[in-house]
């Protein structure tokens, strides 16, 4: 048999053990902790937990926000993806530079944006305030911080694979008659349907984790705009574990299933999610 | 259906007039002029860079020129979008729709019409049945493009773009992707199928056997200029300069002093007379197979024989030449009186001076 190059079998023991260790540690544990911690009451502390009205509230409006912020997202994502990919343009570097703003910015940072522009002291605070709309402590606010958050999810998921994909399928349409819209739905879309569908995953695990940004500008009034996350907190503050627990597990989950089906995604449509068949 | 030549053979021409066109800094096309006959079959030739593509691409509607105009027969297209022109555009990778089957490949051009100019599904399901019998892949639209050979695949392509009733068919490097057998036999049918169809088709080679043993007439570019366009025959025998000369074939160069129209090399006459140079230093240029052996020294160029590569039915020989940076390449009769490290004596029989 070939020996791997260099390492011995202790080493590579040593290797494999520190790493699966490492993980063990730093991954599993905390699951495993979330799940143990919110049953430790029993499985009826549990239930009891998540059916508080200030909980399904949180609930209910996570859901909310992650309905308007992963639908705008995907919207924007693919405008952005086919005209950076498909079109030639003054500017384009910058867009492209512009997409991957929320991923370098302190999601605190992109919460007190919203605050700046948009609070009762910011720049259209009094123009808000005179037509009575408000945009920060509400809902409004709670999506706008999340879509903020989300930008670049989708557009950057299939930029690379339209890039990889070329002109030339769009082209072979054109040139046999279609228009812009049919090349699009029937020759685009599908050819990064698989990539689409887990950029949207990604979208939406962050929409529903998102935390810091939200924060800012929630204002956490309970059973009104705590979304899951800040619920989680302010049990936790209160020394309510098990409760607390509980609703964390909710969102656990939540990461395991979007992880059960990335796998799944990634096992259907080849190796990595740029595959191009 | 119109997969025969039109009524009375009135297939269309293409007619450029002064198309320049740049991307960024970089000229690609500088003021091309052509014309595409009816019927024809035009092979535009060229190296990589030469701006043949991007000339096919401005036909199609693909890309458009700076300046210049675009016309089929009488109609002005320069500024019409690719999908208003009814051509027929066949990729280099083919660009099949991965996700959907053979049939509806060859279907998208009629599935994408307005609904009144679209034939109804039995009669589109009958003309892709006949495409694809006509592209010798019948019994196959159920495939996916994953599934075929690239051979095949080719084919699809064309049939695709024939669905649509082209008015002229363009194809971009059709065989650049396929083996060397499966392109000879592609190469035939095309020839074939263009001559059964009578439409005016255009297409892209960097290879000069595929452009001289398809093409009606071939239009030789470089640098973004129409360095020659004639018939095969022409562009092979009467090279009208240089790079021509050089591209279509293989060539030997000699540099020369010319007096009284006869050469001499390294201070030697040799027994060649070139025409249309000029007295004074001067490179000539001979191919191969263009030359004739000889035992005596005089007036013969003198190498020695370093490699010998039997061909069929000939014998590729290069021999060093003293005063040469690289080695003269010959082709001689399978019989001739080589030997590996021997003399040789040679004079080209027709050699040429191109003024540069």
């Amino acid at each position: 048999m070939r020996r791997g190059v260099g390492e011995g079998r202790g080493a590579r023991t040593g290797l494999i053990t520190l790493a699966l260790g490492f993980l063990g540690l730093m991954l599993a544990l905390p699951l495993v902790t979330v799940f143990a911690q919110s049953l430790s009451n029993g499985l009826g502390a549990f239930l009891d937990a998540i059916r508080q009205p200030d909980a399904l509230a949180a609930m209910r409006l996570t859901l909310l926000v992650a309905a308007i912020a992963v639908p705008a997202n995907v919207v924007f994502g693919l405008a952005a993806s086919w005209a950076i990919t498909k079109f030639d343009f003054t500017g384009k570097s910058l867009l492209t530079s512009l997409i991957d703003l929320p991923l370098s910015v302190s999601p605190v940072v992109s919460g007190l944006i919203y605050v700046l522009l948009f609070g009762a002291q910011g720049w259209f605070g009094d123009w808000l305030g005179t037509r009575d709309i408000q945009i920060i402590f509400a809902v409004p606010g709670i999506v706008l911080a999340t879509m903020f958050v989300t930008f670049p999810f989708v557009a950057r998921e299939l930029i690379p694979l339209m890039q990889g994909q070329g002109r030339e399928d769009e082209e072979a349409a054109l040139s046999l008659g279609a228009t812009g819209f049919q090349t699009f739905f029937r020759v685009t879309l599908p050819n990064i349907r698989w990539g689409l569908l887990y950029g949207v995953l990604l979208c939406n695990a962050r929409a529903m984790g998102e935390f810091g940004a939200v924060s800012v500008v929630s204002g956490h009034i309970r059973g009104h705009t705590n979304t899951m996350p800040l619920h989680v907190e302010i049990l936790y503050n209160e020394y309510d574990y098990v409760a607390a627990f509980a609703v964390a597990a909710l969102l656990a989950l939540l990461a395991l299933v979007t992880l059960g089906l990335k796998s799944l995604l990634e096992w259907r449509y080849g190796h990595a999610p740029g595959a191009a068949h | 259906m119109a997969l025969r030549p039109r009524a009375g053979g009135s297939a269309l021409s293409i007619i450029l007039n002064n198309i320049s066109k740049s991307f960024g800094a970089y000229a690609a096309l500088h003021d091309v002029s052509l014309e595409a006959k009816d019927g024809e079959f035009l092979a535009l030739l060229g190296p990589s860079g030469s701006g043949k593509t991007t000339l096919l691409r401005i036909i199609a509607g693909l890309e458009f020129p700076d300046t210049g105009s675009v016309f089929f027969g009488d109609e002005d297209v320069t500024d019409l979008k690719a999908a208003a022109r009814r051509v027929g555009f066949v990729f280099q990778h083919y660009a099949l729709f991965r996700h959907m089957t053979v049939a509806d490949n060859v279907a998208f051009g009629l599935a994408v019409r307005r609904r009144r100019d679209r034939p109804p599904k039995s009669e589109i399901k009958r003309r892709v049945e006949e495409l694809l019998e006509l592209v010798q892949l019948g019994g196959l639209g159920d495939r996916f493009p994953a599934q075929l050979s690239g051979g095949q695949r080719q084919r699809i392509a064309l049939a695709r773009a024939l669905a649509v009733e082209p008015r002229l068919l363009l194809l971009d490097e059709p065989f650049g992707a396929l083996d060397a057998k499966v392109r000879k036999d592609l190469r035939r049918w095309l020839r074939t199928l263009h001559d059964s169809m009578g439409v005016t088709s255009v297409f892209v080679t960097h290879d000069q056997e595929e452009a001289l043993e398809l093409a009606d007439r071939v239009v030789v570019m470089d640098y973004g200029r129409i360095e020659q366009v004639a018939r095969p025959r022409t562009i092979y025998d009467l090279p009208e300069n240089a790079f021509v000369y050089d591209f279509v074939g293989d060539s030997n160069r000699l540099p020369v002093t010319i007096t009284d129209g006869h050469a001499s090399f390294a201070g030697r006459p040799l027994a060649i007379k070139v025409d249309g140079a000029p007295d004074g230093p001067a490179e000539i240029r001979f191919r191969p197979h263009e030359v004739r052996l000889t035992s005596s020294a005089e007036g013969a160029l003198e190498g020695r024989v370093t490699l010998i590569l039997p061909r069929a039915g000939t014998l590729r020989v290069e021999a060093e030449v003293d005063g040469l940076p690289r080695p003269v390449e010959l082709d001689l009769a399978a019989d001739a009186p080589v030997t590996h490290g021997a003399p040789i004596r040679f004079v080209p029989t027709e050699p040429r001076f191109f003024a540069s």
